[in-house]
Order: C-alpha cells, then structure tokens, then sequence
C-alpha cells in the first residue's frame, strides 16, 4: 500500500480551528491526511505534545496558531514561536527532518490557506517517507 | 476513576456528513470500543429529538459521558452541554468529534473521510473518559455599556440601552456625533432626509440621562472580562477617566475608498472628477457647481469606485447603487435641463423599496451604461471646442460598443472600506478581523453581532459595508443582547481555567510573567503561585511553561490532550502498551 503521512495538527480555538472551520464551510477540499487536535492558544501546546504525537507514530506535526499580533490572549502566538524554536533545535538533534515539524499562522479568515498548507505539508511529508525515528522513540522511551 | 460509561451519538446532519461518511459504520466501530455503552446515528443530533435521545440513554442507561461526532463545537457545544446538563450529569462530561467542517465538507473520498470521521470519534471517546466534573463561575454582570462611535449605529445602541433605564457611555472620536449619516443630505430609496433622522437621535441621546456623550473621546485601554470591564477613555481635555461596565458595543463604521488609487479615474488631477461625498456637501450648500463656478450641463455617475474589483476591493459596498440613483433625482431635480448618465457594472437593488426606486429612476431620463467588471471607465480632458468638460470612455456592455460620452462633472461613487484605526481598536477590544480588515462576528449567520470575546459586540458598517436599516437592525440587536445579560444579573463564565497545585509548585515564578492578565499571583508567605480564577481567560501559557506540571489547564489537561493524540493516531496501541 503506498505510503499515506498521518499528520496530528494542534490549532488554537481562536483564529486557526475557525480557519479550519471556515475551510469547511467553503467547500475547500485538502487531503485527509491531517487530524485536528483543538487548544485554546498556540502558548498551551506543551512541547512534549508534539514528542508524544511523533513518539506515537505521526509523521509530521503541524502547529497552527493566529498570526503575529493578533493573538486572542495577546502574545500567546510569541511564546509558542519561541518555544517552537527550540523545540526544533531539539528534534534536529535527534534526526527529525525538518519538515515534519512545521508551524504555521492561519487567521480565522485565511480557510483557503487552511487548505494550501495542508496540501503542501502533506506532499512534503510523503517525499520524506515514514517518520523513521518513530522505533527509535518508542524503544528509548521503553528504556525509560 | 469511577467506571465510565460512554455514549457516542454520530450525527448524519441531513446530509451534510452522512453523503461522505458512512455514519453506519462509524457508529458499528465505535460500538466495540472500550467504555462505550451505546452508539447511535441520527439524521440531526441538535434537533430537539436528537438531543432528546441522548437525554433519555442519559437517564435510561446511567450515561456518564457523551460523545457527540457531528459540527463543529464551535457551532453546537453549548446546546449538547445544555442536553448534558437537562439529563442531570455534568456538562463538561461531553466530547465533540468535528466530521463535518473538518472532514465531510473538505473530504470527497468516502473511504479516507470515513475512517477519518471514525478516528476523530475513537480519540473524542478516549479523550471524554478523562474528563472531569466542572463547575461554572458566577460574576456579577455590571450593567453599564461602553458604546464605541458616535455615528447611527451607536447612536441606536446607546438609545436603545438608555431607554431602557441603563447607563451607557457613548464614547466618540471626532467632535460631532452623527458619523458619515451625518455628511449626508437625502438617503436613498424613500429621500427621507438623513438630517432629519440623525437630529431625533442626536437630541434624545443628549437629553437622556442615562447616556454620557464623550465627544473628542477614545478608548484607549480595555481590561476585565464580560460583566466586569475596565475602561480607560481619554477625553476632550486629555484626561483619563475610568469606567466600568459589563459590555462593549464596538460602532467604528467605515471610511470612504480614496479614489486618488484609480489613476484612469483623473480624481485629484481633472478638478470636476468629485466623490460621492463630495457631490453631498454641494447638495447641502444647495449648489451643485463646476469647479470653474459653472452649472454643469453633463454628470456622469461612475459606480464601483474601488468595490467589487480584484485590484482593490472584491466585495460589493452594498450602499453606492441606490446613493448613485438618487443623485440622478438629485442632480435632475436641481438641474431640470442637464444630462445625467449612470455608469454601472451590476445594479444591486436587494433592498426593501429599492428595486421599486430602480424602476422609477430608468423612467427618469438618466442614460444608463453598464461596464464590464475589469473594464473600467477611464476619463480624459475635452478639448477647448467641445462642449463639455470631459469625456469619459465606456466599453459599454449591453450595446457592446466602446464609447466616449461627455461630462462637465463626475461623481465617483467610493465604495466603503474598513477605518485605519480598525487594527488598533481590534486589539483594544481583542476581537479579530477578516482579511479586509472587517471585524468578524461570531457567527455570520447565527450570531452576527456577537464577537469572539464574551461581552464585545458589534454592529453597523466596522463589520462590512452596510446601509442604514440594517446598522440600526444590529445595533437594536447587540442592545438586546446586552439588555438580557443584564436581566440576568449575573455572567456564568466559563469553568474553564487554570488551576495550581500547590503541592507541586516549587514558587519558581515562571508563569508569573507569562501571563497577559497578570491572573497567576504569588504568595510571599506560601511561597507559591496561585491562579485568580476570575482573571484567567484560559489560554494555558502557564500550563505549557510550569516546570514542575504543577498547573492545570481545565478541561485541556496533559492527560485528555495526551489519549485524544493516542487515539488519532489508531496504530499506536500496536507499538506502545
């Protein structure tokens, strides 16, 4: 069977699932690939989230939030910008490609993007094939 | 735990969901599941019987969770945690799985779209049994209202909330109330004239006391949640002054498209090429004049200045078709011996009595030319043995010739477009705006006047173009809303928030200064962080950054976000235990 990526989105209540939503109410059509997961802020996606996804067999992770100076709690979008960065540094050095992880801002308006970013996340992740550190995870987290 | 007893209620929305999704099989699937007593479809599960079923299995069965795969939650939480509720277990014990916005209406393939509707609901069921009993907070609900802007739309607000006995502040940046109604002469389709309208509001607002006007005025910080804001106004004289109230009603209307941006239409180079605005102040001095102090014997009418274009505004500004027929009365009721032509796309006419103001304007002797979208008319200068002033070109439609016709002025008809200061009054009030910079309403059907912040609403054209009637339509509206949150006397807020354990907290302080409401204090004495529940809105900031997993995010805890991750990805019970 070919390969289909199994992508676990976290997306902010606020601006990012109603884009999602909105997606939704166009009719725009995306690959099924993803699976939503609703937080209230981009800021309460705890970086062990997106370790428990990969650990648990995702091969990408998006991270959705509203754009930069729009956030509904004021400033949450910034702190999981930060903590994203260092999250990725993290995964690099663990040999998580990086594409896998990927965040992106979708405003409550933007369901047309909603859809373009998931198109594009999903076809990026099927080059890269299976999420491969997957085992390798699973087994230190065994050791723990 | 006690032992849980699911039920999972996958809904066929007509057909919205079940001619993608095999409802049948999800509700077979999800049957087998651990914990799940019963699974049932229902053509709508937020009609009365829908939720009338799950009350009863409630009751029938001893139900202590409910799974309902259906909209969106945004759409319908709140009437599955009424039916929760009603049945006499606790509302927060519901889960909803999104297979519509989020699977049947972006999904084509029935076999990928099912699957995904059955994983959806397989983590909604693992996540709900991790759920806990929450109880709302009861605050007060101050009964003031901060009305922003001073034009119909607040006025009508204001009115409507003062008449009913309760205190409004009208708060207004320029120095007049009446906003652009107020540069307005007749309004269009019955020529009722805009002033007369305005000044019964104007005078009755003034003369009420429960309503302060702040002219020259403008919000300039907004703290608190619904029922208990903190206003901070800065008035006429520069002072701040500070005010509670329990909702905001935001009425910032609309500033006019500048037409300088369309180079082919010359406004601001041919000194008689005019906007719609412009055209209204000469009708209210009562003389409808050329530049040169000439009457003019050729005016031209040019629609969709700046709507209804890809270059600058795709929608339509709703208001400009019927204002630009009634300039044709205007003009020929002043000027009984000019030409008038109307220079068209589309003419919308939806409003009550304006397909009839149509007719009577096409009797009329206006010349009507219709232009296709993308075509715009372009104008240029007469030569000095012509008669008229100018000549505007028109790839004219309907005889689908390209033609020039004469004009000595030309009144742009621009479009309505969001104020500069939409962004900076978005963030004071924490609402969001579309891409055009409209504030977006909480529903668009449903809920049009509400926002996403409990307790902000808005109404009139700050939304998107709007005429007169249904300004005032919304204002009445986001009154009435306020008027029975005040009846009510008290808000139930949320139950959700966050929580410290103060067993765990080290009284590190991390959380301190990541929260934007300053909601996580510190304790000197215990040293430890506590949470002021009131001021909490629930973004999780300081559940994600607590070093110690000493905060708690109700009703998104690590534990029911961690199963609802295990159960979208379906293969992790092969790997993990």
């Amino acid at each position: 069977m070919a390969f289909e990526p199994r992508i676990v989105g976290f997306l902010c209540n606020w601006c990012s699932y109603t884009g999602a939503d909105l997606a939704g109410t166009s009719r725009v059509k995306y690959p099924f690939n993803v699976r939503i997961i609703r937080v209230m802020c981009s800021a309460r996606i705890d970086p062990t989230f997106i370790l428990k996804a990969l650990s648990d067999g995702a091969d990408g992770v998006l991270v959705c939030g509203c754009h930069p100076g729009d956030c509904h709690y004021v400033e949450g979008n910034y702190k999981a910008m930060r903590r994203y960065a260092l999250l990725k540094k993290t995964l690099r050095s663990l040999g998580v490609e990086e594409d896998r992880v990927r965040l992106e801002w979708v405003s409550a308006s933007e369901g047309v993007r909603f859809g373009e970013v998931i198109a594009d996340m999903t076809e990026k992740i099927r080059k890269l094939g299976p999420n491969r550190i997957k085992a390798e995870l699973i087994l230190d987290k065994a050791e723990r | 735990m006690k032992e849980c007893k699911i039920g999972v209620y996958v809904c066929n929305c007509g057909t919205n969901i079940a001619k993608v999704v095999n409802v049948e099989e999800v509700v077979e699937s999800l049957g087998k599941m651990d914990g799940v007593v019963v699974a049932r479809s229902y053509k709508y599960m937020c009609s009365n019987p829908g939720q009338e079923m799950i009350v009863q299995d409630i009751k029938n069965l001893g139900l202590n969770r409910v799974v309902v795969a259906a909209c969106s939650p945004r759409m319908h939480e709140p009437t599955f945690r009424k039916a929760l509720e009603n049945a006499g277990i606790n509302p927060y014990f519901l889960e909803m799985a999104n297979i519509r916005e989020q699977c049947s209406w972006v999904h084509d393939d029935a076999i990928e779209a099912t699957e995904k509707a059955r994983v959806l609901t397989s983590a909604a069921v693992r996540r709900v049994k991790y759920h806990e009993p929450l109880e709302k907070r009861s605050v007060p609900m101050c009964p003031a209202t901060l009305v922003l802007g001073g034009g119909v739309a607040g006025l009508a607000a204001a009115l409507e909330l003062g008449d009913a006995g309760q205190q409004v502040y009208l708060v207004e940046r320029e120095n007049r109330l009446g906003g652009n109604v107020g540069r307005v002469d007749l309004t269009a389709p019955y020529l009722d004239s805009a002033r007369d309208l305005l000044t019964e509001f104007i005078t009755r607002a003034n003369q009420n006391p429960k309503i302060t006007v702040m002219i020259q005025s403008k919000l300039v910080e907004l703290g608190g949640y619904v029922g208990n804001f903190q206003a901070r106004v800065e008035d006429a004289q520069g002072d701040i002054i500070e005010l509670a109230v329990g909702s905001v009603v935001v009425c910032t209307g609309y500033k006019e498209f500048d037409a300088s941006r369309i180079k082919s239409l010359a406004y601001g180079w041919l000194p008689n090429v005019i906007t719609s605005f412009e055209l209204e102040g000469m009708i209210r001095k009562g003389k409808i004049l050329t530049k040169e102090g000439n009457v003019p014997q050729y005016v031209a009418l040019i629609h969709c200045v700046g709507s209804r274009s890809l270059e600058y505004h795709p929608y339509c500004s709703r208001v400009c078709c019927m204002t630009a027929l009634k300039y044709a009365h205007e003009i020929k009721s002043a000027i009984p011996k000019s030409y008038v032509s109307d220079v068209y796309i589309d003419m919308h006419a939806f409003g009550k009595g304006c397909e009839d103001f149509y007719r009577r304007s096409t009797e009329a002797k206006t010349m009507f030319l219709m232009y296709e979208k993308g075509h715009p008319p372009r104008i240029r200068e007469a030569g000095p043995d012509d008669d008229c002033g100018m000549f505007i070109w028109v790839k004219e439609q309907l005889s689908g010739e390209e033609i020039e016709i004469p004009a000595d002025l030309v009144v742009l008809m621009v479009g309505m477009e969001p104020r500069e200061d939409s962004e900076a009054v978005a963030h004071l009030v924490n609402i969001s705006r579309d891409k055009h910079g409209w504030f977006i309403e909480s529903h668009p059907k449903l809920d049009p006047v509400a926002t996403t912040t409990d307790g902000v609403f808005i109404a009139g054209a700050c939304s998107s173009p709007k005429d007169i009637p249904d300004t005032v339509a919304q204002a009445r509206a986001a009154a009435a809303r306020i008027l029975a949150k005040i009846a009510k006397g008290e808000i139930w807020a949320d139950a959700v928030y966050a929580e410290v354990d103060e067993d765990l907290c080290s009284g590190c302080r991390v959380c301190n200064e990541l929260c934007p409401y300053t909601a996580v204090e510190y304790d000197k004495v215990k040293k430890r962080s506590h949470v002021i529940y009131a001021m909490c809105k629930a973004c999780g900031a300081c559940v994600a950054a607590c070093p110690s997993g000493a905060i708690k995010a109700r009703h998104f805890t690590d534990q029911q976000i961690f199963a609802q991750i295990e159960g979208v990805l379906p293969w992790h019970s092969n790997h993990v235990s």
